[in-house]
């Protein structure tokens, strides 16, 4: 099993602060946690918001915690699932794993060739909404840079 | 001021010092209000000490002092004592490591190292302050 190191994770923050900063526009933090979710590296953008690196490192830790992209959980947290029958939401994650649980799209685990976890990336920053441009295409970006 | 392209700079310095020793650690640069900019973990560092830099860092940037020159203020024999140095908030942290850095005159941000010993980590601070060009 790959493990992750500073090297590659660095590689990955590279290219999506390219892509960001380039063909997105948008200053945001950068954030790559190893499979026990613990950060390896952070990086924030100049004029990206003080507040983004620790919401990249926390959906960075959830993608890893659940294994899988941020974006599935963000589902269970939508209030128009409210009322429906037991499943369709799960709003008791609302403050579970210490406070660490960020159901934000934008964090995406990463596997290795035996499709084993081995870490995350997590970005914060871009907003969503404006065409194919988001926090997770950002963080798709990383991972592509991974297998190049 | 802080920007990522400095940031990156004290970093890659950083590591190289560090790998040059043989002790991996974790490096945290922060901008002048305490905000992190950058961190990296070197693999082998520990785990917690990506956390115990960032900690180092905001001290030593929201003082503007070395991080550990703020245990002064908790020292009831030193005039003005009454600060509580232990658990002021949960970033506060008097280990040595953090280091405030200055461009000539103007303050721009903070370094915190972890993963040697105090000395190490005081010793690597100021080595990437001085080859950066710029002072303590």
């Amino acid at each position: 099993m790959k493990e992750l190191t500073l090297e590659l994770a660095l590689k990955m923050i590279e290219a999506a602060e390219r892509w960001a900063r380039d063909i997105a526009g948008f200053p945001c933090s950068i954030a790559v946690v190893g499979k026990s979710g613990t950060v390896i590296a952070v990086h924030r953008m100049d004029r990206a918001g003080m507040a983004t690196t620790d919401i990249a490192i926390e959906k960075a830790w959830t993608a890893v915690a659940f294994k899988m992209p941020t974006l599935m959980g963000s589902r269970w947290l939508d209030p128009r699932n409210l009322g429906k029958l037991m499943g369709d939401h799960a709003m008791g994650m609302i403050g579970r794993g210490k406070g660490r649980l960020c159901f934000i799209p934008g964090g995406i685990p990463i596997t290795d060739e035996e499709n084993e976890v081995i870490g995350a990336i997590g970005c914060s920053g871009v907003p969503s909404g404006v065409g194919d441009i988001s926090d997770t295409s950002v963080s798709q970006v990383g991972v592509i840079a991974l297998y190049e | 001021m802080m920007n990522l392209e400095m940031a990156k700079k004290l970093l890659q310095t950083g590591m190289k010092k560090a790998q040059e020793k043989g002790t991996p650690c974790s490096i945290a640069i922060v901008d002048e209000n305490g905000w992190l900019v950058a961190l990296h973990r070197m693999d082998g560092a520990a785990i917690p000490t990506a956390e115990i830099a960032r900690d180092k860092a905001w001290t030593a940037a929201t003082f503007r002092i070395p991080s550990a020159e703020v245990s002064q203020f908790g020292d009831p024999k030193v005039p003005g004592y009454g600060f509580n140095v232990q658990n002021w908030n949960e970033r506060l942290t008097t280990i040595a490591g953090g280091m405030p850095i200055w461009d000539g005159d103007r303050f721009i941000g903070a370094i915190g190292v972890c993963g040697g010993t105090l000395e190490e980590d005081v010793t690597l601070c100021k080595k990437v302050i001085e080859e950066t060009g710029q002072r303590t």
